[in-house]
């Protein structure tokens, strides 16, 4: 899978490896930096629900769910 | 000495808490919401400590009411006064945001021990963990590598927790701030969380090596949230669930109301006869029977809640379903305690307890009980078989079969609908987030889980039985007493009659008992309300089925096969026939369609159901929402059956 730039985490494909670049929600912004998802950390997307429904990806030994509607103040880099 | 138990979601807290105490536990609510609080004690060189389990989280900072407790509880703490230890649990594969937890629980100065668990799972996963440095970083703090689940390490942890009763040394390697951000100070925290990461973050790679290993695609979540396949397997579950409950519980629930039974029978023979002996065997034995006969139930659903929940499916399941049930302002969680309120709504509703946004838990809470129960299938079944035709319509489908279809989609459509409207008009709270994380599958703690089914069965026993046994003791008074007089006066006239003059013995004591209970407070209560459900094609009789339907919704046809004991009939004993050959004064029909269909509805609706309003108080800690819930779906019960019968 090709690394994916610029764009919302939302729209990362099954198995695609991105790096986090900002999150431009700050209660999603804490939380996730909370949980050790920081700008510069490599995440694989693991798991899309049907129908826009939550995505799951990859970071570090933890796999972590957000809505896709959350996931588009994701940017990746 | 008491211990603070804390720690991130899926690090083996509640193993280890379970582990530490055993059997001595106690489980409660934190003081003003309802989050569970457990409590225990353990001993140790002869010294009794009490352990308090906090719930799970990331930070001290809420996000959620949860989380809030945890942030409450710390924030009350006066170290001076009751000196106390943090005991900090973190999963070993996940080290660095365990660490950013450490770092601010070091900062607020109690003494603390780091308990890395899991150490196997993450030498799985490629991590390798140097507790050597670790340990010389942090100098003031034992850290001790363990795996709760097999009890590796738990002889260290407790010299730990000695070394620090005695020292009470304080964590100084972070030092990022002293004291706690005011809560609504945000910016603040988020500047104090991002040092406090770069120093955790700083920490953990001295510590520890990472081995980057390919990580195989897990064939089993390939299935398992696959957009199809997933939902398959989720509904294969469910049915394996429900019919689980709903045989498995059925041989246990007998033999309770068999034993209370027999019970009674050997009391009231060895009681002098009188109010007394009439109040144990008749009220509070049967009272008590109607409290535990939940019990089997209860413990059935928690056991493969537990058992989702522990493996790591549930998590799975909540990520498929998120998106149905958002639209209806619930949750993924809120799923399984709907669809479990199809077998009884009381473990249903007790099962949102895991639903962490307080709102969407009050949603699946209150529209629960609109999922048509077990305990309405006898209501259901006596009277489509009285009013609905036994034929086949379309060729092949069976009409009776459709109408009891109908009657269980009418209450999911209503429980949908009533969420919808709740979603649009409650606020919602702006902390909320769908945010959960996945953990890996695990093979079932079976100690766990056998914990949650016992702790379950204490709280609906301990909290919700005394008030169950209470209203059951009042109606059974309400419907066995009554003005002496009048009751007199009318078995004296049913003495006179043909018909008990000519009847056997145990046909004269159906026929008292009947007069009885139609000149008790209950026979003058349904007679009291015939007016108001006049309108619903229903009598007095109906009136009283439906007052004593609040001991649980079966007793409906109990009741009427005692009223209409001295019904006449062309020589049948069966209850159906005797509603089916009822006539008006008129001579038309007294039980038509229209009223049948009327009487479903307002079961579907209506909460009848003592029990379901004590557990509903018990979980949301007052009587506001049970008593909101009692007059909404009352009026969607008789609006609806209004409607029916006026319609058919």
């Amino acid at each position: 899978m090709p690394y994916f730039c610029n764009m919302k985490l939302s729209a990362i494909p099954k198995w695609g490896k991105a790096k986090i670049k900002e999150i431009n929600h700050p209660l999603l912004r804490t939380k996730l930096l909370e949980m050790g998802v920081v700008p510069g950390v490599e995440i694989t997307l693991m798991m899309r629900a049907p129908f826009q429904g939550p995505i799951a990806f990859q970071c570090g030994n933890t796999n972590i769910s957000v809505r896709s509607e959350d996931a588009d103040f994701i940017i990746v880099n | 000495m008491k211990i603070l138990l804390l720690g991130n979601p899926n690090s083996g807290k509640s193993t280890l808490f379970n582990s530490l105490t055993g059997l001595r536990q106690k489980v409660g609510n934190f003081p003003g919401v309802t989050v569970d609080q457990k409590s225990g004690t353990m001993t140790f060189q002869g010294q009794q400590h009490e352990i308090v389990d906090f719930p799970g989280i990331y930070s001290i900072y809420p996000k959620s009411a949860e989380e809030q407790v945890v942030y409450n509880a710390l924030n009350a703490l006066n170290p001076q006064e009751e000196p106390c230890i943090g005991l900090v649990v973190v999963d070993a594969s996940n080290l660095e945001r365990g660490l950013f937890l450490f770092s601010q629980l070091a900062d607020l100065q109690i003494p603390l021990v780091l308990a890395i668990n899991m150490v196997d799972l993450a030498e799985r996963n490629g991590v390798e963990i140097k507790q050597d440095v670790l340990e010389m970083e942090l100098a003031n703090t034992p850290v001790v590598l363990m795996n709760a689940r097999v009890g590796l390490g738990k002889d260290r942890l407790l010299k730990a927790l000695q070394h620090q009763m005695e020292h009470g040394l304080k964590e100084t390697y972070f030092s990022v701030s002293q004291g706690m951000i005011a809560l609504e100070d945000i910016s603040l925290q988020e500047q104090d969380a991002e040092k406090r990461f770069q120093k955790a973050s700083e920490l953990f790679h001295k510590s520890v090596i990472t081995r980057t290993r390919s990580k195989e695609k897990s064939s089993l979540d390939g299935i398992l949230t696959h957009p199809i396949l997933g939902y398959f397997f989720f509904a294969l579950i469910l049915i394996g669930l429900f019919q689980a409950v709903f045989t498995l519980s059925s041989f246990p629930m007998d033999a309770i109301e068999q034993g209370f039974h027999w019970v009674s029978d050997y009391l009231s023979g060895l009681l002098p006869k009188g109010p007394f002996q009439e109040l144990v065997c008749n009220g509070i034995i049967p009272g008590i029977s109607g409290v535990l006969v939940f019990i089997p139930q209860i413990a059935l659903l928690f056991f493969f809640i537990a058992l989702l929940e522990d493996s790591g499916y549930m998590a799975r399941a909540v990520f498929l379903m998120d998106r149905l049930v958002r639209p209806f302002g619930m949750n993924g969680r809120s799923v399984v305690p709907l669809l479990s309120s199809m077998a009884c709504a009381i473990p249903g509703i007790m099962a949102t307890r895991g639903i962490p946004n307080p709102k969407e838990r009050l949603i699946t809470l209150f529209v629960a009980p609109l999922m048509s129960c077990s305990a309405r299938i006898p209501v259901y079944t006596l009277i489509i078989s009285v009013v609905i035709p036994s034929k086949t319509v379309l060729g092949f489908v069976q009409l009776q079969g459709l109408v009891l279809f109908a009657l269980y989609l009418l209450g999911i459509v209503a429980a949908l609908t009533v969420a919808w409207v709740m979603q649009q008009v409650l606020r919602q709270d702006r902390r909320s987030l769908y945010l959960i994380e996945i953990p890996e599958f695990k093979p079932p703690h079976w100690r766990n889980i056998l914990m949650t089914v016992f702790d379950k069965i204490k709280v609906f026993v301990l909290e919700a039985g005394g008030i169950i046994l209470a209203l059951s003791i009042v109606i059974w008074a309400v419907s066995n007493y009554g003005p002496t007089a009048e009751r007199k006066t009318a078995l004296r006239v049913l003495k006179q009659q043909e018909a008990y003059i000519s009847a056997q013995n145990d046909e004269r004591e159906r026929l008292e008992s009947s007069v009885l209970l139609e000149h008790s407070y209950l026979g003058k209560f349904g007679k009291g309300i015939e007016p108001i459900i006049a309108p619903l094609g229903y009598d007095w009789k109906i009136g009283i089925a439906i007052g004593s339907s609040f001991l649980a919704r079966e007793v409906f046809v109990g009741t009427l096969s005692t009223i209409y004991a001295h019904a006449e009939t062309s020589g049948s004993y069966r209850l159906k026939d005797k509603l089916l050959q009822e006539k008006k004064a008129d001579g038309s029909k007294k039980f038509t369609l229209a009223s049948g269909i009327s009487l479903m509805v307002f079961y579907v609706f209506a909460l009848q159901c003592l029990s379901t309003l004590a557990v509903a108080r018990r979980e949301t800690g007052s009587w506001r929402i049970p008593i909101i819930q009692l007059l909404l779906f009352g009026a969607m019960a008789y609006g609806g059956a209004f409607l029916c019968y006026q319609l058919f």
